[in-house]
């Protein structure tokens, strides 16, 4: 299962840090640059479209994906109830995983 | 179709190119990305510590904060189902070194692929990634 986590890049360390404790040390984490539901950020006359984010992608086995949700929710979030602009979870299928290592098909 | 996304060493990139290009899958996505995986501590360091071969107390800390994210390439491709096990050899083949940090390959159902240029759907969109040289 493949879960996808758009985040503010300054939470990153955080939930890195919370996923580590957690036992799950393996992520990746990209640089992307999107927006939401609130179509950006305006700013006076401006409107900034394009905020800077960062994805981190995390693929655990079935069960382990609410662990990683809640810690991710737990610590991406800002300000008591959250606030626009913490980002979303993806979840996806993934079918096959082989570590190149090894060679070897996982699971 | 499947989505075939694998994570990769940096140096590897260009073999793999031209790897997938020789074997028939020349559409490509890549990405460069920063990773870890599940090698979260040293076997080695660990055990030396346990038999005070070095002193812990220095080196705990920097253990515990984990291992920081080390540049990987992330590609990416969309092929027909019948074609997975041959992209898998592929990139596996290519980057091999049999070594932790080799990276993995994930395998993703994808729901439908559309053409931009043509406006064509489903599994004629990906006709170039056949496998076919």
């Amino acid at each position: 299962m493949m879960i996808r986590a758009i985040v503010r890049p300054e939470k990153v360390e955080e939930v890195k840090a919370a996923l580590l404790e957690a036992g799950y040390p393996a992520v990746t984490k990209m640089e992307v640059f999107g927006r939401g539901k609130q179509r950006g950020l305006k700013v006076g006359n401006v409107t900034y479209d394009e905020l800077p984010k960062e994805m981190l992608m995390i693929v655990v086995q079935d069960y382990e994906k609410d662990v990683i949700v809640r810690t991710i929710l737990e610590n991406a979030r800002t300000g008591e109830k959250g606030s626009y602009g913490d980002g979303k979870i993806f979840i996806s299928p993934v079918e096959e995983v082989y570590t190149i290592s090894s060679g070897l098909k996982e699971g | 179709m499947k989505e075939v996304m694998a994570i990769i060493r940096m140096n590897k990139i260009n073999a793999t190119k031209s790897a997938l290009v020789d074997a028939g899958f020349p559409a490509f996505t890549a990405n460069r990305v920063m990773g870890r995986g599940k090698k979260a501590l040293d076997k080695e360091l660990v055990k030396a510590i346990d038999s005070g071969a070095i002193d812990g107390a220095d080196v705990l800390p920097m253990i515990a904060r984990g291992p920081s994210l080390m540049p990987k390439r992330l590609i990416s491709l969309i092929v027909p189902d019948n074609c997975v096990p041959d992209v898998v050899k592929t990139i596996m083949d290519t980057n091999k070194t049999g070594n932790p940090g080799d990276g993995k390959i994930f395998v993703m159902p994808i729901l439908d692929v559309v053409r931009v240029r043509t406006g064509e759907a489903g599994i004629t969109a990906v006709d170039e990634m056949s496998g076919k040289k």
